[in-house]
């Protein structure tokens, strides 16, 4: 990981005054309204908003799956065109390959880079063991949990090395206690890597905890209604989540984001 | 979903039954004289006499005291290895063009407007149709029989490879672009491996097709070659022969299926799990 440091970042997304709408003429359904949005290199932004609203649809077009109606996107100086390897992307459905195992499938990155063999292993089994699936090395994807799946996925992501993660909703498959460790393990990643984060989340208490800055979406077509910084992901590693969460600031931020969201 | 027979042996005993049953029904046709000339319903006892000596040296009978190799100087089961090359050769020929030609089509809009309609005309003509043109173009001789099999196998690979392409999930893709592949490297990778399923389900679609064509068209000039013999046999009035070579002939396209199947499943194990 200390490759990540000495390399140049990417740089900040600029997402300017952006619209999508899905459809064709006549059955047109507006998904986003004007975005405006930059996000610093090393920021961890939590996204919520009511489901629908177009948090996905933004992810997508930061990841450059599509094209903006109007407005743009760029990473640094360098208009979005396209999906990259800077940009790496936890889909809210994991996108598993079943042709591979699961080591196959966290080690394809650095393969299609032409990392040799026993290197690329060795980073997946880092990964694998990061997500808890050091036993499921050799399953195939199919063999595993929806919430498995997920870990897999990140493991896939974090192994390619990115310098902007991009995740859908990641960790809404888990149950509570996977939650809260893959919870503790992005944010001690985070502060390892300085990695750039988008999170998307349903959950309020997600978003206040895990953020630097916490952004909330109107119903669709989305807006930002909700744009503030918030303290918690910086804290101490020492520092136990459940003071974070019992701290007068940490209720009245959830109170603000609650109020935003509904 | 295979269920496990519950009275473990068992479950192939309607099976037995039936077969047992049909060879009964034949026996006692060709025993009776309900079809004249007799020679026209050989038993089951005739047919495996007659694959017998197919298969063996044997005195052409007749009073005349010579040995002759096998039917035609081959043995049968030289007549079907010879057909199954030529299906084998026509086969890999159509893959290799069927497979990184659906992949273009699949992948590129623009070559598929083009090319699409071409391949459906193929696709829509019976084999055997071509087969006057490909003598005519490349003599009586193997090569003329290759082309044929060729033309009849590489439309359903084809077509099989453009449907799998089109049913491959577009974030399947979109993943390993964000891993950083190259177009190249996202159909290596990706498109390819993910369409395996499909190319296998065209190649056995096309074995069947290649199978019926193969034993048609050896019906000129097809010695040695297992539809060949069944035709000249049945001409000769030599009918146990021939009715033995149909049955080799089912049997093999059985057996050929059952092969690919098996290849499908070592190949493409998360067929409908993922
Ligand atoms: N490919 C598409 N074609 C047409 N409409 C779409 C498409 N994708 C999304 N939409 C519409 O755009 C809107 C926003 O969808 P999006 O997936 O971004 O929501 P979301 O905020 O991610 O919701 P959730 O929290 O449920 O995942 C929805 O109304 C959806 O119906
Ligand atoms: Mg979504």
């Amino acid at each position: 990981m200390t490759a990540t440091s000495v390399r140049t970042h990417s740089g900040a997304v600029r997402v300017a005054g952006v619209e999508h709408v899905f459809g064709s003429r006549g059955a047109e359904v507006p998904a986003l309204d004007r975005i405006d949005l930059t996000i610093e290199p090393g920021e961890l932004v939590t996204l919520a908003g009511p489901s629908g609203c177009g948090k996905t649809t933004l992810l997508r077009l930061v990841a450059g799956f599509m094209r903006p109606t109007s407005g743009n996107i760029s990473v640094g100086d360098r208009e979005v065109r396209g999906p990259g390897a800077e940009r790496g992307v936890v889909f809210q459905q994991p996108t598993l390959y079943p042709w591979l195992d699961v080591r196959g499938n966290v080690a394809l990155g650095p393969k299609l880079r032409g990392v040799a063999k026993a290197e690329r292993t060795a980073r997946a089994d880092t990964y694998l063991d990061l997500v808890g699936l050091t036993d499921f090395a050799d399953r195939r994807p199919y063999e595993l949990s929806g919430g498995m799946q997920q870990r897999t996925q990140i493991a896939r992501v974090l192994a390619n090395d990115p310098d902007i993660v991009l995740m859908d909703e990641p960790f809404g498959a888990l149950d509570a206690l996977t939650r809260e460790r893959l919870q503790g393990e992005l944010l001690s990643l985070w502060r390892a890597t300085g990695k750039t984060v988008l999170f998307i989340t349903h959950g309020v208490d997600e978003a206040v905890l895990l953020g630097t800055r916490v952004l909330v979406m109107s119903p669709r077509p989305g807006r930002i209604v909700l744009d503030e910084p918030a303290p918690f992901a910086a804290a101490s590693a020492d520092v136990d989540p459940k003071d974070l969460r019992a701290s007068p600031e940490f209720a009245e931020l959830t109170r603000r984001v609650r109020e935003a969201i509904t | 979903m295979r269920r496990r027979p519950r009275l473990l042996g068992l479950s192939w005993l309607p099976a037995v039954v039936t077969a047992v049953g049909v060879l009964v029904l034949w026996t006692v046709v060709a025993a009776s004289d309900w079809i004249q000339p007799a020679y026209l319903a050989p038993s089951p006892l005739e047919v495996w006499d007659a694959f017998v000596r197919a298969n063996t040296y044997h005195p052409v009978g007749g009073g005349v005291d010579r040995v002759v190799r096998g039917e035609e100087n081959y043995f049968l089961w030289e007549h079907l290895v010879v057909s199954l090359r030529r299906i084998a050769i026509g086969l890999v020929l159509a893959i290799l063009v069927g497979v990184p030609l659906g992949l273009l089509m699949g992948t590129v809009e623009s070559v598929r407007r083009v090319a699409g309609p071409y391949l459906d005309f193929l696709r829509s003509i019976p084999p055997l149709a071509y087969m006057g043109f490909l003598v005519a173009w490349f003599g009586i001789y193997d090569t003329s029989k290759i082309w044929l099999l060729f033309l009849a196998a590489f439309p359903p690979i084809a077509l099989a490879t453009i449907n799998g392409v089109r049913g491959v999930r577009e974030d399947q893709v979109n993943a390993v672009l964000s891993l950083g592949a190259s177009r190249r490297q996202a159909v290596t990778s990706v498109v390819l491996p993910a369409t395996t399923p499909d190319i296998l389900s065209g190649i056995r679609v096309a074995v069947g097709f290649a199978w019926t064509t193969v034993v048609a068209a050896e019906l000129v000039n097809g010695l040695p070659g297992i539809g060949g013999l069944a035709y000249l046999s049945g001409t000769q009035n030599k009918i146990a022969l021939s009715v033995a070579c149909i049955l080799v002939i089912g049997l093999t396209a059985i057996a050929l299926d059952f092969v690919i199947r098996l290849i499908e499943r070592t190949l493409a194990p998360w067929r409908g799990k993922a």
